[in-house]
């Protein structure tokens, strides 16, 4: 019973790891580190009530779980430098490169946001749920999901102006 | 409102599926293609170390939990009275009714302190017990059996004065105080009680 419920739990880790993975990068801005250690506790409280959500929607249980405590955060992420064991990889010339600048802006936007205004931004664009899912969860009213999903997006237009530029 | 006209102002007025030019940007760059983060054995291993720590940590609770209600459960029950009758104020021991027309066998066998002595001589029991509130029957029954069947024993124990026993009975049983069979009269039972029956 054990073996089969670890089995099956490990299983759903490794297909939606990456996934859940970038999920939690969106959520926290783009810190790495955060991103993994959250996801990790989430994974960790899936473990204990997946005889319960196992044959429902594990993924969704994990999504929840992952947006109330990133919004729960009151972290900000430090700009400032972060020693690491190896270099990162230099970049290659072409749209990949582009890609990744635009990522790597899009998460230092996000970062700039409330952990409120970003979670429910995420849930929105990134998880296309409808406002009264991102109320759900997000735990709160859905005027207030609504509110902060617009006022994140009205600050993501400032930061975002040489991104994403404006048609016409 | 503001937003709106912040966002004709500046072009953004082709709206698909209620969202705007940037609003569709942002949706793309969210799922631009993003590196592939396996799921290796370091993840793993650590997963499953937080689930360990997290199982130990949740049966420590529980533990204290038991730990805690088996205290105060305890507590409660070193705390809680006893019982009832400790907490009430002692109440005086019932002492037998003093009546003026006792029934000769109902104290004899009621009263132990005296023996069933029966002298013609008003047989009041020792001084010490005169103090007690028993002896007005005793010297009841003492009279009483002499006086049915007429027959005398050998007291078992020190015959008071007369004087003695005559203040036990005034004190205790003033209204049989006169009595004909016996002279010592007034230590003796009621009279009533034993002229029927001679």
């Amino acid at each position: 019973m054990e073996q089969t419920r670890a089995g099956e739990y490990d299983a759903f880790v490794a297909a939606r790891w990456s996934v859940l993975f970038h999920l939690a990068r969106l959520l926290t801005g783009g810190d790495r580190h955060r991103a993994e250690d959250l996801l990790q506790e989430s994974l960790v409280k899936l473990w204990f009530v997946w005889p319960k959500v196992a044959d429902e929607a594990p993924e969704a249980y994990v999504r929840t779980v992952l947006a109330r405590a990133a919004a729960r955060s009151a972290r900000r992420r430090w700009w400032g430098e972060r020693p690491v064991e190896e270099l990162p990889e230099v970049a290659a010339a072409g749209d990949m490169s582009a890609t990744v600048a635009e990522r790597s802006r899009l998460e230092e936007a996000l970062a700039r946001l409330s952990p409120q205004q970003r979670a429910a931004v995420v849930l929105r664009y990134y998880q296309d749920l409808p406002d009264r899912q991102v109320a759900e969860v997000l735990g709160c009213p859905v005027g207030t999901a609504r509110s902060h999903a617009a006022r994140g997006v009205a600050r993501l237009r400032g930061l975002l102006a040489d991104v994403i530029e404006p048609v016409g | 409102m503001e937003h709106m006209k912040h966002m004709q102002e500046r072009g953004h007025t082709d709206r698909v599926d209620g969202m705007d030019h940037f609003e569709r940007q942002l949706t793309r760059l969210m799922h631009s293609p993003q590196e592939q983060v396996a799921f290796d054995a370091r993840h793993r291993h650590r997963l499953h170390a937080g689930v360990r720590t997290r199982r130990r940590v949740r049966a420590a609770r529980r533990a204290a939990g038991s730990v805690l209600a088996v205290a105060g459960l305890g507590l409660g029950l070193f705390l809680w009275p006893h019982g009832h009758t400790d907490d009430r104020p002692s109440a005086p021991h019932p002492r037998p009714a003093v009546s003026p027309a006792p029934v000769p066998s109902a104290s004899t066998t009621t009263t132990p302190s005296p023996p069933p002595s029966t002298s013609e001589p008003p047989s009041g029991p020792p001084s010490s017990l005169t103090t007690d509130s028993a002896p007005p029957e005793s010297t009841a029954t003492a009279s009483n059996a002499p006086g049915a069947d007429g027959s005398s024993s050998t007291p078992t124990y020190g015959q008071p004065s007369a004087t003695a026993t005559a203040r036990d009975t005034a004190t205790t049983t003033p209204p049989v105080t006169a009595t004909e069979n016996t002279p010592a009269g007034p230590s003796d039972d009621p009279s009533s009680v034993v002229s029927p029956s001679g």
